[in-house]
């Protein structure tokens, strides 16, 4: 039996609904709503995993005849996804501003990489000039608070 | 209804609105223009900076983007033959041959006034139609909202053109998202998975901006980080051209305006659906009611008119059903549907009457966003191919800071944050195995609303017939297994036609 890219998905989505589904069942009833928060799940999960075991079974009957994924450079997506996922983790540190500073200096210096002293400091000021204008816009004309640093307090 | 749009009209026009909507409008259309960029992301990006003003402003300057969005497709469509918008694509089919052909200005105000004029129509539909809709949606119970939101989703998941299982999978896996967290009906903690900022549900607007924002970038980021599409600016002629007579151009073939209109109109009130059907399936109607088909292709204005006016008319479309029933048309009215719920506005049936200043007001910024956008083109057409020489090294961490502050200023909190990363994951794994997203944000957007009326039906009465029973809840039902059925059988056919064809090629 082999099974193609969506065979693998609808598999994927099968076990996580199954899962989920395990859990509703330990999900205590409510005396407000006799019907329980679990009953509503139970149909969603249900209906997912059977449409997921539909496209597991389409994909062994197609004998995996499904296009694998095309092969191309997955290595900017994956570090973009990384950058962000640092920004992410910085900006509660960092705080608001020097958190956006590192990432959009970093991102562009991905994206477009810098060749000498020149290129570096384009994107530093690409960093420094979306962290500085954000923040302006968004802090004192949008009275939006942005995160602040708990180690910069910034 | 005239009283109330002429003083939505005198409120829009105050500088304290005009100003959002003017700059909602230029944003779109500079967001059209860009190659890659679509209205959707436009629009994310425009959301934060709507957080700190009124409903009124925040909503203006979201339907100026959309409107502006709309046409901004049609600059690089014409000029570069590369559709700025995806409701662009038919576009390109005769706005660039004209353009090629020497006529660049022609091209050009052709699509701008095809948009005016079909926007227009749209936006008599959308004040129109709003009001005895939500009249007839006020007669809903549960057992209807629950029918019409399965509905929805069924047709958008149906008219998925790769796989309708696939289609399915994405709704359904959009309601997962609302199961986790808290039960709608009694707050009571559910499914929380141990995760903190599970506890609480998952708000919506994070899981839409992630999907969508991560989704494009990253999918346009495999195709190179350095691509410009500016290599043909100096080769732009002139887009000079007597501006009335091109106007006469388009609104000589009122039949041919008026039908691609309602064809936009039509496709917008569909959910999820969006311009490009709208706009290809006009296009198709405009060769087909011609009587020089053959013209089609090589730079026919009733090719660019059709396309134009179908997809501006299709926005005035997708506002009706977010107004009259909540449910929003596509990804762009998602967004003002947070925006909304932003503002503690609940939209569907009661919004007109329990907001009506809001609701005439929102008419009268789609109404004069079109003669704004018309400004704004006949002064910067031809500065707008500069837009897309932005390098994607600053406009990809820009628009990603923007939605880190859209998604961290909805209440505060990081938690949305890392939502907005998870499902920024998700959505781009989504798009890698051929999972749509639309069906998918509709799930996650009507997913509560689902399981409330749900609940309150079986509480009013246990009866579960009801929902077959009940005229409107039945038909409603039997609709969303017809739309079903159907693209069974479009799925069939269509696999048929391709397995005839590739015997057909193996003859030779």
């Amino acid at each position: 039996m082999k099974l193609g890219r969506d065979g693998w998905a609808g598999l994927a989505v099968l076990i996580a609904s199954l899962v989920l589904f395990g859990l509703t069942l330990g999900l205590k009833g409510n005396p407000m709503v006799p019907i329980g928060p679990g009953f509503y799940p139970r149909i969603v999960l249900g209906v997912t995993a059977v449409l997921a075991a539909w496209l597991v079974l389409s994909s062994v009957l197609a004998r995996g005849r499904v296009a694998p994924l095309p092969a191309i450079g997955y290595g900017m997506v994956v570090a973009m996804f990384a950058l962000f996922g640092l920004y992410a983790g910085a900006l509660p540190f960092l705080g608001f501003r020097l958190a956006t500073f590192a990432y959009v200096a970093a991102v562009n210096a991905l994206l477009d990489p810098p060749r000498g002293a020149r290129g570096w400091a384009r994107a530093a000021l690409v960093g420094f000039l979306t962290a500085v204008a954000t923040y302006v816009v968004f802090e004192r004309y949008l009275l939006v608070l942005l995160p602040r640093g708990s180690w910069t307090g910034f | 209804m005239f009283d109330l749009l002429g003083a939505g009209l005198a409120n829009i026009l105050q500088l304290k609105y005009l100003l959002p909507l003017a700059a909602g409008t230029l944003a779109g259309i500079l967001g059209g223009a860009l190659p890659g960029v679509t209205i959707t992301m436009t629009i994310i990006v425009v959301l934060p900076f709507t957080f700190g003003l009124d409903p009124l402003q925040g909503l203006a300057a979201m339907t100026g983007v959309y409107v502006g969005g709309s046409a901004g497709g049609l600059v690089t469509a014409v000029l570069l033959g590369l559709p700025g918008t995806p409701s662009a694509i038919a576009t390109t089919f005769d706005g660039h041959p004209m353009a090629k052909k020497g006529e660049p200005g022609r091209a050009i105000w052709i699509g701008i006034w095809a948009s005016f004029v079909g926007g227009l129509l749209g936006g008599v539909f959308l004040i129109a139609a709003t009001g005895p809709l939500a009249r007839i949606a006020l007669q809903f119970g549960p057992w209807e909202f629950f029918s019409l939101f399965i509905l929805a989703l069924s047709m958008v998941a149906g008219l998925v053109e790769s796989s309708l299982v696939k289609g399915l999978i994405a709704g359904a896996l959009g309601c997962v998202v609302t199961i986790l967290g808290t039960d709608p009906v009694m707050g009571q903690e559910r499914l929380g998975l141990g995760i903190p900022f599970l506890a609480g549900g998952i708000d919506f607007l994070p899981v839409l901006i992630g999907v969508f924002a991560f989704a494009q970038i990253m999918t346009e980021l495999e195709r190179g980080p350095g691509a410009r599409h500016a290599a043909s600016l100096g080769r732009v002629a002139s887009l000079a051209v007597n501006k009335a007579k091109v106007l006469w151009e388009v609104v000589s073939r009122p039949v041919l305006v008026l039908w691609t209109s309602f064809i936009g109109v039509l496709i917008g009130v569909l959910p999820a659906i969006g311009g490009s059907a709208a706009s290809m399936m006009a296009y198709d109607q405009a060769k087909k009611l011609s009587r020089h088909p053959e013209r089609f292709g090589n730079g026919a204005p009733e090719g660019l008119i059709a396309s134009e006016s179908s997809n501006n008319a299709n926005v005035g479309g997708s506002l009706v059903t977010i107004m009259a029933f909540g449910i929003p048309g596509d990804a762009v009215t998602a967004v003002m549907l947070g925006a909304l719920t932003i503002h503690g506005i609940q939209s569907g049936p009661l919004f007109i009457s329990q907001n009506a200043t809001l609701a005439y007001g929102m008419f009268a910024a789609y109404l004069v966003a079109h003669p704004i956008m018309v400004a704004l083109m006949w002064v910067g057409s031809r500065w707008m191919l500069r837009v897309t020489t932005v390098p994607k090294a600053v406009l990809f961490p820009v628009v990603l800071v923007l939605c880190a502050v859209g998604a961290y200023a909805l209440n505060n909190t990081m938690a949305n944050v890392y939502v907005l990363l998870t499902f920024g994951v998700l959505g781009y794994a989504m798009v890698k195995f051929g999972f749509p997203l639309s069906p998918f944000i509709l799930g996650v957007i009507l997913g509560d609303q689902i399981e409330i009326n749900l609940i309150r039906a079986i509480m009013t009465d246990g009866n579960p017939w009801l929902f077959l029973t009940r005229p409107i809840s039945g038909v409603l039902l039997a609709a969303s297994v017809g739309s079903v059925l159907l693209a069974l059988w479009q799925h069939r056919r269509q696999q048929r036609r391709l397995a005839a064809n590739a015997d057909g090629d193996g003859d030779y």
